[in-house]
């Protein structure tokens, strides 16, 4: 129970401060701390709960109220990322953040593309694709931080080596 | 992976959940289907941004004072400045008191539209290159709110209100490249339409605006005001948008194309007002800032012949603009224009 509730109410808050604090601060050059949080927590708990974080915390960013775009954009592309970095394991949780922060700016301007959006054409994205990567990727280690930080050390993910044999895996 | 397959037909479907919430809020247009699902998110996110905003404004002001600091020696030298020009200023006033006053009664005709307005404070902001430009703002349907408003700033335009919660409105910004609105150029009937360029547009203070007749010449400088829309939804007419800066030549185009610096300053919203009620009567061009600021510097910088050919058409059509503020006849238009005060 406490498993599903922490990451839940730990997403809620840094949607948040995403657009309270991070936005009205750095404006254009700010990252994308929920993608980013996303990714750390799906590396932990592996790709089915990976997805289902992904899929809820992009539909309560699409939800989130300064939003004029398609509903479901983003619940599409963190479900996606989050059970690719579920899948990639947490050997490397930092390389597979960065992988998530490079590529989501893009695969979220792609499906906007494809859904007619107005402004995005070839040269938005040469500018804004790699100003929001970097953004991302300096923002990586610090979000990986603290969210070690929040759950104690790294913890790894239960199965293995537990002493609890029938712990129950993946129940998101 | 023990529960790969289970994985997958769960990844599968969520994409599949996602897809059709897509189609759905796509397909369905202004009246959307999910429109109480986006209005219970709006009603609980809208009161947490609030409290966050409460808890972190001590925050951002910190940051934004430690981030004008390098310009605040500057700046209090200016105004220096500034205090001793307007203390002359107001000694020759004292003066000739009479005239003045005629000045005043005269201005104070011309500037009677005015907007009734429901200050605001920006809670929150997403700015996702390419798509959306837009904030949350502290009111809502309690303050009388309704979608479809326009929100304007202490200088000029800024958005209008796209979706109206009961404590909470979302506004879509004018840089946003989703949002056009009606513009005229000021102290003309020539129309067009201002367009927001997002991130094309540099820094996001830059818009598109597009004249409907292409042989009407524009030049550098000229400011622009909306053109107001039917019934003043979503845009009251007359509020100053922005000053044209570059202007594209293009020849056999239909509409002509020129480049706007917006008067608002967009990377530093904080209060602004929601018009809840256009003036009676179109004012015009009288809510635009009192005199043009001198030539810029940056003209130098672009000694294209587009430039000198620009003026001269201009004034080849007698369309000039005066001359900025060197004699005392603009001296005072200028400060009558400050004490008229309140100009939207």
């Amino acid at each position: 129970m406490l498993r599903n509730v922490t990451p839940a109410l730990l997403l809620f808050a840094v949607l948040v401060l995403q657009v309270v604090l991070v936005n009205r601060l750095l404006f254009t050059w700010a990252p994308d701390l929920v993608l980013l949080t996303v990714a750390v927590l799906a590396t932990r708990r592996g790709p089915l709960p990976g997805a289902v974080i992904g899929f809820c915390g992009g539909l309560a960013y699409d939800l989130l109220p300064p939003a004029n775009h398609t509903l479901g954009q983003y619940a599409l592309v963190l479900c996606f990322l989050g059970y690719a970095a579920g899948r990639a394991g947490d050997r490397l949780p930092l390389l597979v953040m960065a992988g998530c922060g490079v590529l989501a700016p893009g695969m979220v301007a792609g499906l906007g593309a494809l859904l007619g959006a107005p402004g995005v054409t070839w040269g938005v994205l040469a500018t804004a694709w790699p100003r929001a990567a970097v953004c991302n990727l300096v923002a990586a280690p610090l979000v990986l931080w603290a969210v070690n930080v929040l759950y104690g050390g790294h913890r790894r993910r239960a199965g293995r080596t537990e002493l609890v044999p029938g712990y129950r895996r993946g129940a998101a | 992976m023990r529960d790969t397959r289970r994985a997958r037909l769960t990844l599968g479907l969520l994409l599949a959940v996602a897809l059709i919430l897509i189609t759905v809020d796509n397909r369905a247009g202004s009246d959307r289907v999910l429109g109480p699902v986006r209005g219970f998110a709006g009603a609980v996110f809208g009161k947490v941004e609030r409290v966050g905003a409460a808890v972190t404004g001590p925050i951002t002001g910190f940051v934004g004072m430690l981030r004008d600091a390098p310009s605040a020696r500057r700046v209090i030298g200016d105004l220096r400045k500034e205090n001793a020009r307007l203390r002359d200023e107001v000694s020759a006033q004292r003066l000739d008191r009479a005239r003045s006053d005629k000045l005043d009664r005269m201005l104070g005709l011309a500037g009677l539209g005015r907007y009734r307005i429901v200050p605001a404070q920006v809670v929150a902001r997403r700015t996702v290159a390419g798509f959306e430009d837009t904030v949350e703002i502290d009111v809502g349907a309690a303050d009388g709110i309704r979608a479809d408003m326009t929100v304007l700033s202490d200088q000029g335009l800024v958005g209008r209100v796209i979706q109206a919660g009961p404590a909470s409105s979302t506004v879509a910004l004018l840089t946003d490249p989703a949002l056009s609105a009606g513009a005229r150029l000021e102290g003309g009937n020539e129309l067009g339409v201002v367009n927001g360029l997002g991130e094309a547009g540099g820094g996001g203070n830059l818009i598109k605006f597009r004249l409907l007749d292409s042989t009407v010449p524009i030049g550098v400088g000229r400011r622009i005001v909306s053109f107001g829309s039917q019934r003043s939804l979503p845009y009251v007419p007359g509020v100053p948008i922005g000053v044209v800066e570059r202007i594209d030549n293009t020849p056999g185009e239909v509409t002509r194309t020129a480049y706007a610096r917006l008067f608002t300053d967009f990377s530093a919203l904080d209060v602004v007002g929601v018009v809840v009620a256009a003036p009676k009567r179109d004012p015009r061009d009288s809510v635009l800032p009192p005199v043009p600021p001198p030539p810029k510097p940056r003209d130098e910088r672009r000694p294209g012949e587009h430039r000198t050919g620009q003026r001269s058409l201009e004034e080849g059509f007698g369309l000039r603009r005066p001359a900025p503020p060197r004699d005392e006849r603009a001296r005072e238009d200028m400060a009558a224009g400050e004490g008229r005060g309140g100009r939207n």
